[in-house]
């Protein structure tokens, strides 16, 4: 869980989604929907995005998981995230967590990415705000400054 | 259990490859593909499960196990109506497996919906060809709709019986997508009406045969 064990009594009925909320106190997980249709639970689990409101928390048992609030810090942004304020790329913020996972997701497999890449990547999650072009446009900066970094 | 993100994971240029890339490259969204698998699509039994069309031009079979025996019967027979399948109470989809295509095969999906991605099919089609090793007769042909004349995918045989022995041109192309325009008997319903239905599968039957040709001449 953000690269910290975690031990935790579920019952079979609660969803990842629950688990992440309520009892580990990540808020940065959002419920949009419920149904697996927008996305904005998005949380990385074992290198692949899911939506965790279609995940039980015992189908997490020893999986790696990754939110939002696992993603850089105040001190030290993660470069999607300092990407999407240079692109303003947020508005209402809800979607904000799970684009910013899965274009950290998609750059920790893929450090150069096409925007169409970048375009799949996201096409989990909806977002009514932007018309996630800043979105993309952001990612793909992201990934432009994290390839310079390592030159 | 294979997840489709398993089945993503998997790149293989097979004709039967290539046909599942398609299909899953198309299916829901990342997310989705994440946790969704094969015996999940294949058990919901309805027109919107873009593996079901695949599975039946790969001829494929189900294999069907409950605590001290299987059985394994092909996939249209699974398939009895919307949302039911042959399923006992006490059974469970173990595994879908079908023959290896020959080498002078190729296959493709084709997909629409209301957007580009994260939509449920409102139309789509599965094609199989085998040609003769000039690549210029079709020996086999195999076409799957996800809805044709009911409300689950069928294999559209009398069109298929139109291609086989046939050269694969142009012509034999735009006789397939006629004789399906006469095969079809599809209703409207809240997503889609039966008129755009009938103009939209059409387009990706030819969309489809096109695509099968394009793949067998450049391998």
């Amino acid at each position: 869980m953000n690269g910290k064990d975690q031990a935790l009594i579920v019952d079979s009925t609660e969803r990842l989604l629950d688990v992440l909320r309520d009892r580990l106190n990540l808020k940065g997980v959002k419920e949009g929907c419920g149904t697996g249709d927008c996305g904005a639970c998005t949380v990385i689990m074992d290198g692949r995005l899911v939506s965790s409101c279609l995940v039980l928390a015992v189908q997490a048992r020893d999986k790696r998981i990754t939110t939002i609030e696992g993603v850089g810090t105040r001190e030290n942004l993660h470069p999607v995230q300092k990407a999407l304020m240079k692109y303003n790329a947020a508005q209402c913020g809800f979607c904000t967590p799970a684009m910013i996972l899965a274009g950290k997701n998609l750059l920790d497999h893929n450090p150069t990415p096409s925007k169409e890449q970048i375009k799949e990547a996201i096409s989990g999650i909806l977002c009514r705000c932007t018309g996630y072009y800043k979105i993309v446009d952001a990612i793909h900066d992201a990934a432009k400054e994290i390839s310079e970094a390592r030159c | 259990m294979t997840t489709i993100a398993d089945l993503e994971a998997q790149e293989d240029d097979s004709a039967w490859g290539r046909l599942l890339a398609d299909a899953v490259g198309k299916f829901g969204s990342p997310n989705i593909r994440t946790v969704a698998t094969i015996g999940g699509n294949v058990c919901a039994a309805s027109s919107s499960e873009d593996l079901i069309p695949v599975f039946l031009v790969l001829d494929a079979k189900v294999k069907l196990i409950r605590r001290t025996e299987a059985r394994e019967i092909p996939l249209q027979e699974f398939l009895v109506a919307k949302r039911k399948t042959a399923l006992h109470a006490d059974e469970i989809l173990a595994e879908v497996s079908f023959s290896e295509p020959s080498a002078r095969t190729a296959c493709s999906f084709q997909k629409l919906g209301m957007r580009n991605t994260l939509i449920i099919a409102l139309v789509s089609v599965a094609v199989f060809l085998e040609t003769d090793d000039a690549r210029s007769t079709i020996l086999q042909a195999r076409i799957a709709l996800n809805r044709l004349k009911g409300k689950i995918p069928q294999r559209a045989e009398r069109v298929e019986m139109e291609l086989i022995g046939r050269r694969f041109d142009e012509g034999t192309i735009k006789s397939a997508v006629d004789r399906l325009g006469d095969e079809l008997a599809l209703t409207s319903y809240f997503r889609v009406s039966a008129e755009y239905s009938e103009e939209a599968v059409k387009v990706l039957l030819r969309r489809a045969l096109s695509d099968c040709r394009q793949r067998i001449l450049g391998k």
